[in-house]
Parts: structure tokens; C-alpha cells; sequence
């Protein structure tokens, strides 16, 4: 089933959760809701559920307004952030919840229902726990009954709020991919809330990244992070150094470097900011008379991550840079702490930086 | 190790001490608690365990037992309904004035009893505000039997919110949202979900209040009009015998009043363990 968020705004007392959000989810798609506390990813999460009204805008189903549609008509699955398991019930009975509630028509007979929370148990992996209670499972496993509750009423969209923000990285990881895969094997429209982009990165077909009630871009996984449209979401989708420059009629300068920026051509002695990922900056020892792209710094630290090496460096005007190297780069150069050396930047992305009254100069 | 510690310490304090506080404590309990219980039954029995029958077989003690309890199965189920009403309202909804609400709630604890017997005459006496209109249609509020529940109602409001309210707030909506988005109507949600969750409590609401409800003697002493066979409660009916220097008659009434007394306990204490028995689980 499709989803679409048209114009939806929602305050809460006078923080705004969300200023005019629009959203289209397409039927099978896995979407990932992604942003900083506070961005208002659960509240749109909770909109589309039905757990919260919106003030204005409308939230549409597969071309029908579920705007003023009760949550229990909306046959959504959700999975709650602390998963909220019925505690005074067994894990089959929590499974078997959703259709013992349905009214006596539609309501399966107790050998189908019993033969759905095995098959929904065996889904998850979680066959012989049928009769413990929530309180004698752990964190993965109480998040996995929860998915096999929601999933037991064949829901047409499954909403997930921070499905694996209490638990630890490896249960995390795990389940990660448990999700990428059911999702694959039953098709249905998934939602789910994060603010860990490498979780967004990993699992979804499609980033919405959420800034402050809004929303900053949308698009595939690599879309986001290879084109990212502003300074935020290039910020949140990983490590990034930044560069402070002037940009002018199309030229931007950073120290001593200049570069062809046509897409400010409209700036005029504007503040911007340029940004490098560790991981596309290179370090050689020799400018070899290149000096108009290189940057000269001093290595202050160095750290081993295992396949990588992360290179901590200072600018000349004292600013920190990291940079992130293959081991085998860095085994080539083999650097020392405190060498000078010279930086180039494999892919720089320049963003005007926002005006603000009487901000700050940060020409170099 | 803190289980040691706590050992260890309490071992350390001379041997005159432990046995100075716990006869102290003991001789206040026995002085305050188990005497005074015993006189009840010992006064009670006096004369045999036939007059004892007999003077509660009285017809006047039997229409306050009648009343009493009467009086108890209407205010408590009513004190119950408000207290779930309140305590859903105050922990599911923030809105404008709770906190003042939720004081309020606490009034009848904190106002004397005769205070509201006496603000229930003001209403609803002859000379009270509403006392022409009842008058006109012939209705009786006070001296008769719906003063009497109103004042045991007024008194015991607070027992079922009070047990409710800390419980419901700590255990969030979370759960009632989830059966809701699994297609559970609010009823539905209601009785599978929400009561499950506070039955305890409930529980142990509902007897410290008809436990209250039954002893009342302030509120509904004003409200009464202290006619016999007719507006004498239990607890009105032991005065009125005692006063009259019946003193099995009234210390029988009164064994029956302590009884229910000791069973409330018995009850409160089993729910204590099955609620820890759970929290353990």
C-alpha cells in the first residue's frame, strides 16, 4: 500500500514538530526516516499511524484520506521504540492479540490462530518461547515478538519506531538485516524511524532525512550520501572536514586554493563553507610544484581502525582536520606524528553558508 | 554484601538497645493495637456468645447492618468508576488545570468529615440551597438513607484514584496504543489490556475503601438525623448502644465492625504479596 503525507504540520505547544512535511511512499517500499532528535521523524511516524493528529494536512492510503481514520481501522503494524508488550501476557498470547480482538466474523478459529503464532514464532526465530512472559526475554527477542505482534494481523504498512535503538551494536546488526530481508520476502510497505545513518544507509531503498520539522532531502541511500543537497545532511550522513572560504561570482577561495564553483556564480563575496570526508582527502609529502591544490597540515595523531588508519592533522591556521587512509596507503607513506605533509581533497562540496545577521567572517 | 553490611551493623549495637526498642515497640502496639481489640471481643462476649447472637439478631441492629451495608455496595462502586474515570483522564491527557485537578482529588482526605456531613446539610437541608426544590418534588436527602450514601461516597472518593493514578502514570499508554493499532476497540483495549495491568491496585483500592466506607462515622453522623431503624449505620448504631450503657449490644456491633476490619486486612495483605509476586515474575 502507498502512502502519501500532504502538508502535514504539527506543534506541540509551541515547539514545532513538524512545519508542512510532503511524502510519498511508494507500495513496497523500505523507507527510513532519518534525523536528529527532535526532527520530528516519530511524530510523522505517529501521523501516519494514526497515534497523533496532525494539525493540518492529510495523511493518504492507497488514494483514500485515513486523515480522521481511527488507528485501530488503519491495519498498520507497529513497532513500538521499548517494544510495549502486553506484560500480563504470554509471548504467544501478545502474537495471537491482534486477531482475538477482531470481531467474530473475521476472527480466525483457535487451530488457525495457533497455527499462525507458530508460523509467525518460526518468522522470527523465536520457536519454544510461545509461553514466556516479556519480562524473561531479552532486548532482541522482546523487539522480535513485537515485529511477529504487529506482523500476526498481515498489516499493509509496518511502522517501526527506532526498532533497534535499545539494543547492543551486534544484536543490532543482526537484526538489521533480519529486517532487510523479511521486508524482501513479504513485501510490505515499511517505515521505520533512526537516527543512525549507517543504519538508514544499510537497510532502506529510500532516505527521508528530517531537519527540524522538515524535510532535507529525499532519495536513494547513495543519493544521500554521494549528492547530498545542503551542509545538513551532508553533516549527518558521516565525518566531514570543513573548510571555510569566500565564494565570488563563481570562484571560491579556501586559503590559497581557488576553485570553479558555477553553481554559486549568483554569490557575491558570500561566506561558504567547503566539505571533504575523511576518507576523500589524500596526504603526500612532496607538492612538486602543484601547490594551487594541495594544502599544507601537520600530522598531530594517528590511530589504527583496523583496515583503515585515521590520520588526525592541523591546518597551518590551527584548524583539526581527519583524514582516513587504507592501511596500505598509509604503510606506503608510513608517517610519523608531528611531520608536516600537504593535503588534497578527491571530492570537495561547497555550500553558501547561512546568513546570519552579523555573522561571523571566516575568510582564511 | 549490603545484606551484610546491614546484618553486621545491627549487631553492633549493644544488646540492652535492641531489647529497649523492641519492647518499646512492642508495648506500643500491644497498648494501642491488640488491647483495644481484645476488650472489643472480650466485651463482646461477656455474657456468652448467645447474647452476643441475640443482641445482633436485635431488629435495629440489623437495620443498620442492612444500611451499612447497603451504603458500602453503592458509594464503593460509584467511588470506583470515578476513580477509574479520574485516573484515566489525569495520566492518559495533559491539559490546563490537572495539577489543580489532581488536588482536588485529595480533598475528602483532607477536609474533617463532619465538615462534609455539614456541607451536605447546607446543600441539601431543608433550609439549604436546594432544600426548597427537593421539598416541592418530595424528595429526602438528608436524615434519610441518600445522605447517608452521598456522605460515605464524599468521604471515600479518594482511595480508588489514589491507588490508581501513580501506577497508571508509571506504566505509560504505550501498551493501550499498541493494542490499538492492532485493531483493538477502546473497549476492547480496555478490558484486556488497561484493567489487566492495574487489577491489583484496583483491587486494593475498591477494600481500603469499602473498608473506610463501612467505619464512616462523621460525615454521615451529621446527615443521619440518628433515626433508629431507619438512618443508623453500624457505627451510629454502636454509639446510640453504648450511650445507653447497652454495652454487649454495643460492643457486639462493634466486634462485627472489627471483624470486617481484620478480613479487609487479611485481603489487603494477600493482594501486597500477589502484587510482589508478580513484580518478582
Amino acid at each position: 500500500m502507498s502512502i502519501e503525507v500532504k502538508g502535514v504540520t504539527k506543534k506541540f505547544g509551541d515547539f514545532n514538530a513538524l512545519g508542512g512535511v510532503n511524502l510519498d511512499i511508494h507500495t513496497g517500499e523500505l523507507v527510513a526516516l532519518l534525523g536528529p532528535s527532535g526532527s520530528g521523524k516519530t511524530t510523522l511516524l505517529r501521523i501516519i499511524a494514526g497515534l497523533e493528529t496532525p494539525d493540518s494536512g492529510s495523511v493518504i492510503f492507497h488514494g483514500n484520506d485515513a486523515t480522521d481514520q481511527p488507528t485501530q481501522d488503519r491495519q498498520v503494524g507497529f513497532v513500538f521504540q521499548h517494544y510495549a508488550l502486553f506484560r500480563h501476557m504470554t509471548v504467544a498470547e501478545n502474537i495471537a492479540f491482534g486477531l482475538r480482538v477482531r470481531p467474530r466474523k473475521l476472527r480466525p478459529n483457535n487451530t488457525e490462530i495457533k497455527n499462525r503464532v507458530t508460523n509467525l514464532l518460526q518468522l522470527v526465530q523465536l520457536e519454544g518461547l510461545a509461553e514466556r512472559y516479556p519480562s524473561e526475554l531479552s532486548g532482541g527477542q522482546r523487539q522480535r515478538v513485537a515485529l511477529a505482534r504487529a506482523l500476526a494481523v498481515e498489516p499493509k504498512v509496518l511502522l517501526l519506531d527506532e526498532p533497534f535503538g535499545a539494543l547492543d551494536a551486534r544484536v543490532r546488526q543482526e537484526l538489521r538485516r533480519r529486517l532487510r530481508k523479511l521486508h524482501d520476502e513479504l513485501g510490505v510497505t515499511t517505515v521505520f524511524v533512526t537516527h543512525d545513518q549507517e543504519e538508514a544507509l544499510e537497510v532502506s531503498d529510500r532516505v527521508v532525512v528530517l531537519n527540524k520539522g522538515h524535510i532535507e532531502q529525499i532519495g536513494t541511500p547513495d543519493e544521500v550520501y554521494l549528492e547530498p543537497k545542503n551542509a545538513f545532511v551532508l553533516n549527518f550522513l558521516g565525518n566531514v572536514n570543513r573548510f571555510r572560504g569566500r565564494a565570488d561570482h563563481g570562484q571560491v577561495r579556501i586559503g590559497d586554493l581557488t576553485l570553479d564553483a558555477p553553481e554559486h556564480a549568483a554569490l557575491v563575496d558570500a561566506p561558504v563553507s567547503g566539505f571533504v570526508r575523511p576518507h576523500d582527502i589524500d596526504i603526500t609529502r612532496h607538492h612538486n610544484g602543484d601547490s594551487a591544490s594541495l594544502i599544507p597540515a601537520t600530522v598531530t595523531f594517528i590511530a589504527s581502525l583496523g583496515p583503515f588508519v585515521r590520520v588526525e592533522l592541523e591546518r597551518e591556521n590551527g584548524e583539526p582536520l581527519d583524514a582516513l587512509l587504507t592501511r596500505e596507503r598509509y604503510e606506503e607513506l608510513s608517517l610519523q606524528s608531528g611531520e608536516p605533509v600537504f593535503i588534497r581533497a578527491r571530492r570537495l562540496r561547497v555550500f553558501a553558508d547561512d546568513v546570519k545577521p552579523g555573522g561571523e567572517d571566516y575568510s582564511i | 554484601m549490603a545484606q551484610n553490611r546491614r546484618t553486621s551493623s545491627s549487631k553492633s549495637d549493644p544488646l540492652w538497645v535492641r531489647v529497649l526498642l523492641t519492647l518499646m515497640a512492642l508495648t506500643f502496639l500491644g497498648l494501642f493495637l491488640a488491647m483495644p481489640l481484645c476488650v472489643v471481643f472480650i466485651e463482646a462476649f461477656q455474657q456468652g456468645w448467645r447474647l452476643w447472637l441475640s443482641s445482633l439478631k436485635d431488629p435495629d441492629a440489623l437495620a443498620a447492618m442492612r444500611l451499612s451495608l447497603f451504603a458500602v455496595v453503592v458509594a464503593v462502586p460509584m467511588n470506583t468508576i470515578f476513580g477509574l474515570c479520574a485516573a484515566w483522564v489525569l495520566t492518559r491527557f495533559r491539559f490546563k488545570g490537572r495539577s489543580a485537578l489532581l488536588t482536588l482529588i485529595d480533598i475528602p482526605f483532607a477536609v474533617s468529615p463532619v465538615i462534609a456531613g455539614m456541607m451536605l446539610v447546607l446543600l441539601f437541608g431543608s433550609r439549604g440551597w436546594f432544600g426548597s426544590y427537593l421539598d416541592a418534588h418530595n424528595w429526602k436527602i438528608v436524615f434519610a438513607t441518600p445522605g447517608i450514601i452521598l456522605a460515605t461516597a464524599f468521604v471515600t472518593m479518594p482511595f480508588v484514584a489514589r491507588e490508581l493514578i501513580p501506577l497508571m502514570e508509571s506504566q505509560g499508554q504505550e501498551e493501550e496504543q499498541a493494542a490499538r493499532t492492532l485493531g483493538a476497540s477502546g473497549w476492547q483495549t480496555f478490558w484486556r489490556v488497561t484493567l489487566p495491568n492495574i487489577k491489583w491496585a484496583l483491587l486494593y483500592g475498591i477494600i481500603l475503601c469499602s473498608a473506610r466506607a463501612v467505619g464512616e462515622f462523621g460525615a454521615v453522623s451529621v446527615v443521619s438525623g440518628h433515626i433508629t431503624g431507619q438512618t443508623m449505620t453500624l457505627p451510629l448504631h454502636i454509639e446510640a448502644r453504648y450511650n445507653e450503657y447497652s454495652t454487649v449490644a454495643a460492643f457486639s456491633a462493634a466486634s462485627v465492625l472489627a471483624l470486617l476490619a481484620l478480613v479487609t486486612l487479611a485481603a489487603k495483605t494477600f493482594i501486597e504479596l500477589r502484587g510482589q509476586v508478580r513484580k518478582r515474575h
